[in-house]
């Protein structure tokens, strides 16, 4: 009987101390992040890095309004990303979500079940998305209606700072403007000249450069690619006569070194803007290294 | 201190969550002892894996609800290796692993098709979010079912899990029962791999049961500790996975790994 009282109490002393230590540990963090939050007019959440910075460049300098990203996924793009806790938590705070979409954010349905009253600022809207390949924000041309879109969505419902919003847009998309400016005096030196992607991201950037594109390949962590796969890739090279290939340093780094060793054609390492500092100017800086890139792998000065 | 509940509770996800945990744990916990008596790890093990394999039948037929190809399948596959398990071939492990890698295999194939498998790859690791009221009906009725179930069969499990031949001549219908504690099983898993994930299904069952393995002198005391075990680390992973944005499974499974590594070392002194 002793033995069994002394177990009892071993069993009792171990869940309560898992417990405290448990609870206690998370009721710290808790207040922790209690104390960070303030009342503030309006909350406006992104989904992920490149709608954040152009709210960021949007909700410059407007008062009441507090700017969130949803907690970025350490790799890949977006389409594979879920939802944690802390995210949903974000949400139920949020006034305005906006979203690239074009079916990028593939949670966006559950997001909108959940939250009925949420407003969502769909940054695609009336912007031709080509098939499955919704990133819009690639093409310099889409992405300032992107920003035009985001500033016309939160006007609307903060009609109040209406016009802190439009003035901010016509300054960032000015900027942007410049970059498409020099898109288009590239695109005519480019004329004819044919690419290989290793992202289907990239077809938005050599559609506004005037790129043939010869074959895409579509790398990212999750995608196992075949023999066969390669083999074609490097037909497409030889036989089409493909100088260069858009490539980013990540998924791609094997299979563009690969490339560079078998064929002719030089590997060009594109930024998908996914992800970066949290820097009002990064957008405008990271296109305009994929601009001077290109410049170089094409020799054109 | 009632903030912090309150955050908790006032989310939709997170109040099925809780009442999943709450109805789920105990089932974990019960069935684990029987599994782990039985020593019949491996076979609960191998119908995790065969969870892709449903998923990937259903879809390859076009049923929306994966849910149901994936549950089929499951029973069928607790039933064949069942049948293996009966031929007393010299290593029954074996050939259920061949049975798990190949039902793997076959999903994992199906599912890949495209370089698209991220896409499923939640359920390795499982999704909190997932949890539907309506998943919470069937985990309610299976709960119903398991415990009438053990009621009338924990006795007559137990004298197979000692004796086969004698239980049969006991007048035990062994094939029946281990039938029916095969699909249990079965429904329990497939039922709660969404939100647990594959890769941590099997440790859940298999941990709280074995914790209390370490410690119980008798079957009450067994199935007591065991239901005890499984609650405390559920609930208590729960909470703590919502407030460190941890994933649930994992953060469950780490808590009964130190219910079991103290109660091993406790048992051990004795």
């Amino acid at each position: 009987m002793s033995r069994k009282k002394h177990k009892g109490l071993f069993v009792s002393i171990l869940l309560a101390t898992i417990f405290m230590v448990a609870f206690g540990g998370t009721f710290f963090l808790f207040s922790e992040q209690s104390k960070k939050q303030s009342a503030q007019n309006l909350t406006v959440v992104t989904s992920f890095y490149p709608m954040y910075i152009a709210a960021m460049n949007i909700c410059d300098g407007v008062e009441g309004v507090t700017l969130e990203n949803l907690s970025e996924p350490q790799t890949g793009c977006l389409h594979d990303y879920q939802l944690t806790p802390e995210d949903m938590k974000l949400l139920s705070t949020a006034d305005v979500f906006i979203v690239n979409g074009g079916g990028i954010e593939e949670f966006l349905t559950d997001v909108a079940k959940a939250y009925p009253e949420l407003v969502i600022v769909d940054a695609s809207q009336d912007i031709e998305i080509s098939e499955d390949n919704a990133h819009v924000w690639m093409s310099v041309e889409s992405h300032i209606r992107q920003v035009q879109n985001i500033a016309a969505g939160l006007a609307a419902v903060d009609a109040q700072n209406a016009h802190g919003y439009t003035h901010n847009a016509e300054h960032y998309c000015s900027h942007l403007q410049e970059l498409a400016e020099e898109e288009a005096t590239l695109k005519q030196e480019l004329s004819g000249q044919s690419v290989v992607l290793f992202q289907e991201a990239y077809a938005y950037l050599a559609e506004d450069l005037g790129l043939t594109v010869a074959y895409v390949l579509d790398l990212d962590e999750e995608r196992q690619v075949s023999a066969g796969e390669v083999s074609a890739v490097m037909k497409a090279i030889r036989q089409q006569e493909v100088s260069v290939v858009f490539a980013d340093d990540v998924y791609a780094k094997e299979m563009s070194a690969m490339v560079e060793d078998e064929t002719d054609a030089v590997s060009v390492c594109i930024d998908t803007l996914v992800r970066g500092t949290y820097d009002k100017n990064s957008y405008l800086t990271q296109m305009q290294q994929n601009i001077d890139a290109i410049r170089e792998a094409y020799g054109v000065n | 201190m009632s903030s912090y509940f309150t955050e908790l509770f006032q989310y939709d996800f997170m109040r099925r969550a809780f009442l999943a945990v709450l109805i789920i744990t105990p089932l974990l916990g019960i069935l684990g002892t029987m599994i782990v008596h039985k020593k019949m790890a491996y076979f609960s093990d191998a119908l995790g894996h065969s969870a892709l394999t449903g998923i990937a039948i259903g879809v390859v037929c076009g049923i929306s609800d994966t849910n149901l190809s994936m549950v089929l399948f499951a029973i069928v596959f607790a039933f064949l290796l069942n049948q293996i398990n009966r031929k007393n071939l010299a290593a029954t492990d074996t050939i259920i692993s061949v049975f798990a890698s190949c039902s793997t295999a076959i999903g994992l194939a199906i599912l890949s098709r495209g370089g698209n498998f991220s896409k499923y790859s939640t359920i390795l690791v499982g999704d909190i979010l997932s949890i539907t009221a309506r998943e919470i009906g069937y985990l309610l009725a299976i709960f119903v079912v398991t415990i009438i179930f053990w009621c009338v069969a924990v006795n007559k499990l137990n004298a197979i899990s000692i004796h086969a031949s004698l239980a049969k001549s006991r007048n035990i219908s062994v094939r029946l029962i281990e039938d029916i504690f095969a699909v249990i099983i079965a429904l329990i898993v497939t039922l709660s791999i969404k939100w647990i994930g594959i890769l941590l299904i099997n440790a859940l069952l298999i941990l709280p049961a074995a914790a209390s393995r370490n410690i119980s002198d008798n079957m009450r005391e067994y199935h007591l500790y065991a239901v005890i075990f499984s609650l405390f680390s559920g609930i208590v992973g729960l909470v703590v996975s919502y407030f460190t944005n941890v994933a649930t499974g994992p953060m469950i499974v780490i808590i009964a790994s130190v219910i079991y590594f103290a109660t091993y070392f406790y048992g051990k002194r004795r």
